[in-house]
């Protein structure tokens, strides 16, 4: 049972942070339950791809960096590297920024001076704490969001009307801005990191092939544990903030998205559970970014070894997240960061899904396990779509962002 | 005229929320603060832009009506005046419903 944390801190990092929270409600309050299909189908996409990638590392014992840049070598390896890693730690100064705007609405003390003593925690935990305590802290914390899909439940939703949003349809108007919040809710649900993050979480809890059973249950249930945990955010958006025409453009607002359902305590609950997840998806991403420096150099990596033998892994975390600091002391708005990162996100989507669809194929690296018919059609179905969404993304954030 | 509409919604909901005590009083005075000075910009933003068909006069007069109820709702969370902040609010709810229908028409008046 414990495996299961590793697709529940996962889907955290993909779901229930800052960005998806911030789209769910956005989409929510703008167009009710029309953009529910958007996270329907980042959902169904990030299963295959992250049991893919656990079972590469589960088969091959690399891990998705690891073989990508054995199988493609170093220069392309840089070119991914330098796209993944700007938009990573674009995501991360989103997520301290989501920390501390859950500070600030408690407090009453803005973001900025939160900025300084979050990155201090994240970067102690990272140097003091092993994986376990990592990955089972974050989803024992994250389990808070469970309050979200309380509070959905609790507005008395019109199932059959959700059930008919999975449905792609264009609303009336708004056309650029529906448009750009289903890119920006697909680009947030399909992180590259998460892959990173997941196959490197499989090598620190030293799977086998006997894990892959295991593997595909841990993929299909968290990231579906996520899923419908956005699904709920954005239900509980479109019936307590579109009725009162709020459009969810700054934190303050989305803080109010619980406090019809649980009038007592929904606001708290939503500042608990924005610093939680945030907190957990900080983690995640400063472990990715470390993880991909450390695999594509070929350093030394490991969560559970002491930082002074993986000395240039525990280095770059180090950097990353005093660097994610500057700009929120600076005062740059969180949520202008998440929605540029995801947008950003699906332009960079074909860098990372196009040499991993090869990777799954390869017999050296998966002999037996290679990806069937099934995961390959998925794969390429997701490739064509990170194309437009890579073409499309950018136009959209001028237009409707 | 849809910003406007949601930040006198929200500053609705966040003054809703007070007045049964489960919001800090910082949160929502700092809601409330940002309400209106965003009310305050949109106003700006729409004198600038062409409205066909709709009275301009009626715009300002709803959105200042707006910014006042709030800025009088801040004040009083400070004061801790509960029934005055109850006043202001039935007030504000009033000037949403006005801000609804001037966003509707010109929505209408746009198509």
């Amino acid at each position: 049972m414990l495996q299961i944390t590793l697709g529940i801190v996962t889907s955290v990092g993909g779901f229930l942070e800052i960005g998806s929270v911030t789209t769910a409600a956005q989409a929510g309050a703008r167009f009710g339950y029309q953009l529910l299909w958007a996270i329907a189908l980042g959902t169904i996409c990030l299963i295959f791809l992250v049991e893919m990638s656990g079972r590469l590392a589960a088969v091959s014992k690399h891990t998705v960096v690891d073989a990508m840049r054995e199988r493609f070598g170093f220069p392309f390896f840089f070119i991914v590297c330098v796209g993944i890693v700007v938009v990573a730690f674009m995501v991360l100064v989103a997520e301290l920024g989501g920390i501390g705007f859950g500070l600030q609405i408690l407090t009453g003390i803005g973001f900025p001076w939160w900025a300084v003593p979050i990155s201090f925690v994240v970067w102690l935990l990272m140097w003091k704490g092993t994986f376990g305590l990592i990955e089972n802290g974050a989803s024992l914390l994250g389990l808070v969001t469970l309050s979200f899909l309380f509070a959905a439940f609790r507005l008395h939703p019109s199932w059959s009307s959700a059930g008919a949003a999975l449905i792609p349809s264009m609303p009336q108007s708004g056309k650029a801005q529906y448009g750009f919040i289903a890119v920006s809710i697909i680009g947030a649900s399909i992180s590259p990191y998460l892959m990173y993050f997941y196959s490197s979480g499989a090598i620190e809890d030293k799977w086998d092939r006997t894990y892959i059973p295991i593997n595909r249950f841990i993929a299909g249930f968290g990231m579906t544990f996520g899923g419908v945990l956005s699904i709920a955010v954005l239900i509980a958006s479109a019936l307590a903030l579109q009725p009162n025409g709020i459009l969810v453009d700054t934190f303050p607002q989305a803080a109010l998205l619980m406090t019809t359902a649980l009038p007592k305590w929904g606001f708290y609950l939503f500042a608990v559970s924005m610093i939680f997840a945030c907190f957990g998806a900080a983690l995640e991403i400063s472990l990715a970014i470390a993880y991909f420096f450390a695999q594509g150099f070929g350093w030394n990596w490991s969560e559970d070894l002491e930082p002074s033998k993986n000395a240039r892994y525990a280095f770059v975390y180090t950097i990353i997240i005093m660097l994610a600091a500057i700009p929120l002391v600076l005062g740059v708005d969180p949520i202008k960061v998440t929605v540029i990162s995801m947008a950003l996100t699906s332009a960079t989507l074909p860098l990372a899904i196009v040499p991993f669809l090869f990777l799954m194929n390869d017999p050296i690296y998966l002999g037996k396990y290679r990806n069937g018919w099934i995961s390959n059609t998925v794969v390429a179905i997701i490739i064509l779509m990170s194309f437009v969404l890579a073409v499309i993304s950018i136009p959209l954030q001028i237009i409707g962002g | 005229m849809d910003a406007a509409l949601s930040w006198v919604g929200t500053a609705g909901m966040a003054g809703d929320a007070w007045l049964r005590h489960t919001t800090p009083d910082k949160y929502t005075r700092q809601t409330l603060d940002l309400s209106g000075q965003t009310l305050l910009q949109i106003g700006r933003d729409l004198r600038k832009s062409p409205r066909p068909a709709i009275d301009n006069a009626m715009i300002d007069t709803a959105l200042a009506r707006s910014r006042s109820h709030i800025a009088r709702m801040s004040r009083l969370v400070v004061e801790k005046n509960a029934p005055d902040f109850r006043t202001q609010l039935d007030s504000l709810r009033q000037d949403q419903k006005l801000v609804k229908q001037l966003a509707d028409s010109i929505e209408a008046s746009s198509k």
